[in-house]
């Protein structure tokens, strides 16, 4: 049995509870669309987890010199 | 006439200072090309030909008064239609703002006019610049003039500067790249062009699509040209707060054809060794060219690249949604269903994601500045692939099929995610005729270095001097 405390995997269903918390009214095409793309996101994303970040400051402002 | 359109930039502001030809004749031989062709190379979304006549005939009256005339005086240019134009209606390639006409141009667009420049029309794009294919379809989706039989792909965004300077519609034009948008056009047009530093030019006025990774640059037929326009364009604006106040060097006379002594890095690990053999036989080619005119090569790596798809992944995603969350809202409809369904997923990536980002930017830029302490310029492949066929969702590197965006990204994004300049430069040809391109990327804010190697490399190399077959001169 999953743990309470897992994340819930990424459905149609998620992403349509998360969408209209937003204001998004996406239609059933949009979610069958849009899922395989927010999973590859996310996907990404995690890959993200293990860069070694300590003292690193984000370059939100981008200034070059 | 036809000729005179295949000139360089420079070649035209020399005829047109020197009288041996008119501005008003430059302007009319790219319109009559622009009216036979583009027909069917869909590179215009607005083509200004009244505009560009008028300021024709007025830069020819400045050159008879013998008046001060700036460095592309009479020399026509194309504009990519997300740059404002004050009175002249700016799409950004889609439907939503297929009527909006800005009251203000954009500053690059004022610099280039300052500058003597022609502004012809503005060039398609793949919708408000998300897609590296060059997709559109509002506008058609431009046609690669590398092959007249088989519609292809120019490369996107900037689709419609890609061909129109290819196809001898414009010499020069700006494209803008936020993932590669300047690069991969060049590329599969078999152009020379280069992203700046983040910060070397301004965004004010350009219509945005990931703020902290937009870059704003020429393309042109040679690096002499993308120098010419540079210098043109670069430099602080107040319109622009994160523009650089460091001054802005003669790009010109920086080529000096020289590159005795010059310290190359070649990326093969994540770059040149997962190229198709084409590409790779032509950037390695290049190479020994680039050694056998006096540079030294060594191998480098660029262990942190492998984080550069995720935190380009978390910012471009949050900040197009940003941009777009309003109409995505209210007129989510009028998008086509690509950019729609790519700009969607941001609405679902946090906060803490996208710092995380923005953070690893920061540690790819550190081992990027590090590597470029001990050579002065990366060598890598533009792209794995030459031009594909419209419609493509996947494309053949050595037998194996890989999925298209991403193929096309792939050697490009890393440096919109670390912000240092990159050039893309024409360095052969497919067995089928099609361009190849070859990445030269530089120091920060050190563009000048970056055109000198682009530069030498043409002096002895003609690929940039080849034209579209079936177009001729």
């Amino acid at each position: 049995m999953a743990s309470p405390d897992a994340p819930l995997p990424l459905t149609r269903d998620t992403l349509r509870v998360l969408a209209r918390a937003q204001g998004l009214a996406l239609s059933e095409a949009d979610l069958d669309a849009v899922l395989p793309l927010v999973q590859a996101t996310r996907a990404l994303l995690d890959e993200l987890a293990s860069a070694p970040l300590a003292d690193v400051e984000p370059t939100s402002l981008y200034h070059m010199g | 006439m036809a000729d005179l359109v295949w000139a360089s930039m420079g070649e035209m502001a020399r005829l047109v200072a020197s009288k041996a030809v008119s501005p008003v004749e430059l302007v009319r031989a790219h319109l009559d090309r622009i009216a036979a062709l583009d027909g069917k190379l869909r590179a215009f979304i607005t083509v200004m030909a009244d505009s560009a006549l008028e300021a024709a005939r007025a830069a020819e009256a400045a050159v008879i008064r013998r008046e001060p005339i700036g460095s592309l005086h009479g020399v026509p240019v194309g504009l990519k239609d997300l740059y404002c134009t004050k009175g002249v209606r700016t799409t950004g390639g889609s439907r939503i703002l297929a009527d909006w006409v800005p009251g203000e141009d954009a500053t690059v667009v004022t610099r280039l006019a300052a500058a003597g420049g022609i502004t012809l029309g503005k060039l398609n794009m793949h919708e408000f610049a998300y897609g590296p294919e060059g997709l559109n379809v509002h506008y058609g989706t431009s046609w690669n003039p590398w092959d007249p039989a088989a519609h292809r792909f120019c490369g996107g965004s900037s689709s419609g500067s890609g061909a129109a300077v290819a196809a001898g519609l414009c010499p020069g034009a700006l494209g803008s790249d936020t993932g590669g948008s300047i690069r991969i056009p060049s590329s599969l047009c078999g152009l020379t062009g280069i992203k700046p530093t983040y910060g070397r030019v301004s965004r004010a006025g350009v219509l945005p699509l990931a703020w902290s990774l937009d870059h704003v640059g020429p393309m042109c037929r040679s690096a002499a040209d993308c120098a010419l326009m540079l210098r043109a364009m670069a430099g602080h604006d107040p319109r622009d707060p994160s523009t650089s106040t460091l001054p802005v060097p003669d790009y010109a006379a920086a080529l000096t054809g020289q590159v005795r002594g010059l310290r190359v890095g070649l990326l093969r690990r994540s770059f040149l060794e997962s190229a198709g053999g084409p590409q790779r036989q032509a950037v390695e080619l290049a190479v020994r060219t680039l050694e056998g005119e006096g540079a030294s090569v060594r191998e480098v790596k660029l262990e942190q690249m492998k984080y550069a798809a995720g935190a380009a992944a978390a910012v471009i995603s949050v900040e197009a949604y940003a941009y777009h969350e309003p109409w995505l809202k209210t007129r989510g409809a009028e998008y086509g269903g690509d950019v729609r369904e790519r700009l969607l997923p941001g609405a679902f990536v946090s906060g803490a994601d996208y710092l995380r980002g923005q953070r690893v930017r920061g540690l790819i830029r550190e081992e990027m500045d590090r590597v470029l302490a001990d050579v002065d310029v990366l060598i890598a492949p533009t792209l794995p692939i030459a031009a594909p066929p419209v419609g493509a969702r996947e494309v053949d590197i050595d037998g194996r099929a890989h999925p298209m965006r991403a193929s096309l990204i792939r050697y490009t994004r890393p440096f919109n995610v670390s912000g240092h300049p990159a050039a893309s430069v024409p360095c052969g040809f497919t067995a089928d005729g099609l361009p190849i391109g070859m990445q030269v990327i530089g120091r920060s804010f050190d563009e000048a270095t970056v055109l000198r190697v682009a530069d030498a490399y043409q002096r002895v190399t003609d690929w940039h001097t080849r034209r579209p077959p079936s177009l001729g001169r």
